[in-house]
């Protein structure tokens, strides 16, 4: 029988930030790398990421952020999750992340924060090896 | 995945948990061991949902239609469940599924569930697996379940089937009208729905699938309708609505189609069973690998390889088995 | 129109000579390419020679003709004042920050209105006078208050947060005698709600007994790169260049002397776009515009003038950047002229204030230093095509934490030393006539209006936009361009290549001038919003919801100027997010298309 299990990741953009490139060409590359890529586009909420990702059952959850929100709009993400029982999910962030600012967003419970210039296949490996595929 | 663990999510599903539907979907859909068994525990559960598949070609706004009528289902008081389907790349595997990007307004609304599913290339594979996130979101207690599809593949076309009522979603100026879409998937609509009807050309898409309707459906007594909406702004979706649930005790239920699909799944389950143990087997023992070789070196010709390696499919040796099973099947006569 | 490389056209004693190099070409191939080529193993060079033979049958008069002529692919200007001055500025020890009194200052924009007024008197009193050049905070770019619920965590950060008129004076409150809002510019980096912006400005001379018509500055003004490009839009794109029409005829009315916007590809290029992309849809986007003030009745030779361009996008491939302003005025000029019919020169100009430049996403992370001659290779090519060689941008921009002192030191000295050192703004457009870059020219152009042609067939640039069509077409480009980078078909000094624990990081100390307290930061939103609350509790709320009402009644019927109803509601406090939502009922909120 063939394993057909795939990683789902959901892709999203928080808040006001409107610049799209690094999300759009994270979806494209992870869909090029065999994953199932949700991407839900701009001004989401917190509520809405916290409910499409449990919905969908997703493996891991990427937030582009921009605007310097990432750590306002992270802590929010986390208690949205929390309240759907969606804590296990693996959070990931990108976009324009001070460095000053990665201890703390590690502390929220971030995995992993790749900042611009990351190789899309680095953040495929990242999750391949950080994502027990659905048995 | 332990019998407990499949459990404890089928009572999660039935005891209205949010986060054990969506993970008993995921293993469902990726055919997890157990997953069998599971469905067999949520079928009594299931029965009680309206199915309504959405087709029709990309760009007709499918989506924010969908959007919009889960919107107006909800404000009826109805829940709604929505698996949006899209392509899986065959190359990658890997698939961009960006359908929940016109429901947002639906998104946070915790009446609606919505769930993009790509297709995966299986052949056949994505009736089934449509079917069975249906049905678990039917036990869940969904009022209806709306099924999203591009409307361009045999497998879309497919999917549509197993639902009580279809829409085949037009737009104006979309090249010669409606003879763009596929061959099929006019003949499946129980309503036809011309959607962005704000702009100019919608009332000639009308008359089009009227006047198609009209050759077609000669000598028949119920003609499916047609209706207008602008889904993007609402236009329509309250007569839409009323449209649909109308049709929902109409057509499609009857006893006849009922049957149809019915055996239609049986015998989707049966072909897939077959297949997939087949293959398990002859996988295991190398026998498939060998058969390959030998076409290759133009040893043998695969269909005699297939007639040799097949286990006895005389008339007589299936009957006599169908007999033995017939026999286990509580019907009318032995319940 | 792509010059006519007709052979019949050509004279006989010039037809002779092109077969003469011809031969010549085939000879110099044959005796040293060919070679080559054998002995690397090559198939073909990757070098390139362009010939009179590339040429063949051009008009020099129609397709470059002289600077400050149409089609004014030499250039604007044959003398512009920089250069005029450029002694002087040498003996004076001339420093571009803060654009002394006559024009505006640095970028910028923090916290709350209060916060950013008292930020501006303490650079007034270091002799940094330039008019405001105003930030705005996200919640406000997307006509949302500070206590939206969407603005947690957004108020003040990218910019200033504006929510009323009392917050829009603030800032103005240091600009008065010899710094008077009719005597310096305001530039307003504002688009959804630009027409409310535009009101304030309005409303603010109204409350200080100037004319408005004395107002000078520019707001960007420039929707429609919002939905391909930006993301802070409001409304769906016919509704919003509806109210570009209002803010068009109101300022060309009432503030004569205010740029009206300021476009162009800037944005859509760093999203990703192609070179073509980019400068097909800058044309797209301005023909709605123009289309818009012709639609109003207005004189394009009048309301075009004060048009005014942003920037176009930018790269590392110098000869391209060149190429590309050359054939973005060539496009823009013809566009004009055969299409709107304009005839009044300065219609037709690209005004912009730089010209070729590399692109913030040119630079890295890695090795930032290195970004220093990167930007210079802008600058030399922005010194090539008309323009002071600005070296953009300093060397930490991708830092993230804003300009160091020491990279605004390199990067004046570097345009300086091009300016005054390497003699390249001494010739005005030094490669006209390049049988490589007119060439290199003609290619950008033609490739950008097969583009254009593109778009018209769909209906044009709302359509375009409405299929999601530029946005898809920008993001595939982006992903192209990431996955030659990670497949190592482009290079990128010290990103893929040269990366190993022999290369050296070199860094200098960097000194960021502190411009807004985090301490500040940390409570601008809820002093925001306290201030808000304080606004509504002591304003005249009857009079509030009947402008209001006023307002959606007008809204309603497309060919009223919503400019008036939008200045009275300014006036009497009217939020703007009171003011975009009243909006937002009629006109509906704008909802990206799948990607």
């Amino acid at each position: 029988m063939t394993d057909n299990a795939k990683i789902r990741v959901l892709i999203a953009k928080p808040g006001l930030d409107g610049h799209e490139r690094g999300a759009r060409v994270i979806a494209y590359g992870l869909r090029d790398a065999g994953f199932e890529v949700i991407y839900t586009g701009l001004r989401q909420t917190p509520a809405q990421i916290a409910s499409a990702a449990v919905q969908e059952d997703v493996d891991v959850i990427g937030l582009s952020i921009l605007s310097g929100a990432h750590l306002a709009l992270t802590k929010q993400l986390r208690q949205q999750l929390a309240a759907r029982n969606g804590e296990d999910i693996l959070l990931l962030v990108g976009g324009i992340i001070p460095e000053n600012d990665i201890e703390a967003l590690k502390q929220m419970g971030v995995a992993g924060v790749f900042t611009a210039g990351t190789p899309v296949s680095a953040v495929a490996d990242f999750i391949r090896r950080n994502t027990k595929k659905a048995a | 995945m332990t019998v407990n663990d499949w459990d404890k999510l089928v009572s999660g599903v039935k005891a209205g948990d949010v986060r054990s539907l969506s993970r008993m979907i995921t293993r469902v859909e990726n055919r997890a061991d157990g997953w069998k068994k599971a469905m067999q525990q949520l079928y009594s559960s299931a029965g009680r949902a309206k199915v309504v598949g959405i087709t029709g070609s990309p760009g007709a706004g499918k989506s924010t239609l969908v959007n919009a009528l889960a919107s107006e289902l909800s404000k009826r008081g109805k829940t709604v469940g929505i698996i949006a389907v899209d392509p899986s790349s065959p190359f990658s595997g890997g698939a961009l599924l960006g359908d929940r990007l016109r429901m947002a307004d639906v998104a946070v609304n915790p009446d609606i569930f919505i769930r993009s599913m790509a297709t995966r290339g299986a052949l056949g594979g994505l009736c089934q697996g449509a079917r069975d996130v249906a049905r678990i979101l039917d036990a869940f207690g969904k009022d209806i379940v709306l099924i999203e599809t591009v409307g361009v593949g045999q497998d879309e076309i497919e999917v549509v089937k197993t639902a009580d009522c279809v829409l085949v979603v037009c737009v104006p100026g979309q090249g010669d009208g409606i003879q763009a879409l596929k061959a099929g998937i006019m003949e499946i609509a129980d309503i036809y729905v011309v959607n962005k009807a704000d702009r100019p050309g919608a009332d000639e898409v009308v008359a089009d699938i009227e006047g198609m309707l009209s050759i077609a459906d000669q000598g028949k007594d119920d003609t499916a309708p047609v209706v207008k909406t602008a889904a993007a702004t609402g236009a329509g979706v309250d007569a839409l609505c009323n449209t649909l649930f109308e049709r929902l005790v109409h057509a499609r239920n009857k006893e006849q189609w009922l049957d149809k699909r019915v055996r239609e799944e049986i015998l989707s389950l049966v072909e897939t069973q077959i297949v997939e143990s087949l293959l398990s087997a002859w996988q295991e023992s190398g026998a498939l690998n060998k058969m390959v070789e030998a076409v290759i070196q133009k040893k043998a010709d695969p269909y005699s390889l297939v007639d040799a390696l097949l286990p006895d499919l005389s008339k007589e040796a299936l009957n006599r088995q169908a007999a033995r099973a017939t026999k286990t099947i509580q019907g009318p006569e032995n319940s | 129109m792509k010059d006519d490389k007709n052979k019949d056209q050509l004279c006989p004693h010039e037809e002779q000579y092109l077969d003469k190099v011809a031969k010549a070409r085939e000879q110099w191939e044959e005796k040293l390419i060919n070679p080559r080529l054998k002995r690397f193993n090559m198939e073909k060079a990757n070098t390139r020679f362009y010939t009179p033979l590339d040429r063949a049958g051009s008009d020099f008069l129609e397709s470059v003709g002289f600077p400050g002529l149409y089609p004014f692919t030499a250039g604007n200007s044959p003398l512009e004042f920089w250069k005029v001055h450029a002694r002087l500025a040498a003996e004076m020890g001339f420093r571009p920050d803060w654009g002394g009194t006559r024009g505006v200052g640095k970028y910028g924009g923090f916290g709350t209105a209060g916060d950013y007024r008292d930020y501006l008197i303490r650079m007034h009193s270091m002799g940094r006078k330039g008019g405001p050049n105003i930030a705005f905070d996200l919640a406000t770019q997307c006509g949302l208050d500070s206590d939206s619920g969407q603005a947690v965590g957004e108020v003040g950060r990218v910019g200033v947060a504006i929510d009323c008129f009392q917050d829009f004076a603030t800032i103005y409150e240091p600009y008065t005698g010899e710094l008077e809002i009719d005597k310096v510019p305001s530039n307003f980096t504002i688009n959804a709600p630009c027409c409310v912006i535009i009101a304030m400005y309005a409303v603010l001379a109204k409350k200080r007994g100037i004319s408005p018509a004395a107002l000078r500055g520019t707001p960007q003004n420039d929707i429609l790169k919002e939905f391909i490009a930006r993301g802070t839009y409001i409304y769906p794109p016919g509704p919003s260049l509806r109210l570009f029409r209002d803010s068009l005829v109101f300022l060309r009315e009432k503030m004569p002397l205010l740029n009206v916007n300021s476009m162009g590809g800037y944005h859509i290029r760093e999203a990703g776009a192609t070179r073509e992309q980019d400068l097909a849809f800058s044309m797209a986007n301005a023909a709605a515009y123009l289309e818009a003030g012709v639609e109003a009745g207005l004189d394009v030779n009048d309301f075009a003038a004060l048009f005014t361009f942003n920037a176009f996008g930018g790269s590392m491939e110098m000869y391209h950047e060149i190429a590309f302003q050359r054939a973005a005025r060539r496009v823009y000029a013809r566009m004009l002229k055969e299409q709107f019919g304009a005839t009044n020169p300065k219609a037709m100009i690209i005004r912009q204030p730089i010209t070729a430049h590399i692109g913030c996403s040119s630079t890295t992370l890695q090795r930032p230093l290195n970004n220093w001659i990167r930007a210079a290779v802008g600058g030399i090519a922005a010194g090539m095509t008309g323009a002071i060689p600005g070296v953009f941008p300093p060397f930490d921009e991708p830092l993230g934490l804003g300009h160091s002192i020491e990279a605004t030191q390199m990067q004046f000295d570097a345009t300086r030393i091009l300016l005054y050192e390497t003699g390249i703004t001494d010739v005005l457009d030094p490669w006209a006539g390049s049988y490589f870059m007119e060439t290199l020219t003609d290619e950008i152009e033609a490739g950008a209006l097969a583009e254009m042609d593109k778009i018209n067939q769909m209906g044009g640039t709302v359509a375009a936009i409405e299929s999601g069509y530029m946005q898809k077409a920008i993001a595939r480009s982006a992903y192209e361009k990431q996955k030659r980078i990670e497949a190592k078909q482009d290079f990128v000094v010290g990103v893929n290549c040269f990366t190993s624990e022999l290369e050296l990081e070199v860094s200098i100390n960097r000194d960021v001038e502190p411009t807004y307290d985090p301490a500040l930061m940390a409570t601008a939103e809820e002093r925001q919003i306290e201030s808000l609350k304080k606004m509504k509790a002591s304003r005249n709320n009857r009079a509030v919801a009947s402008l209001l009402n006023t307002l959606k009644s007008h809204a309603k019927d497309k060919d009223k100027n919503l400019m008036p109803d939008i200045c009275d509601c300014v006036e009497n406090h009217c939020t703007l997010q009171e003011i975009c939502d009243v909006l937002r009922e009629v006109f509906g909120e704008f909802t990206q298309a799948k990607l």
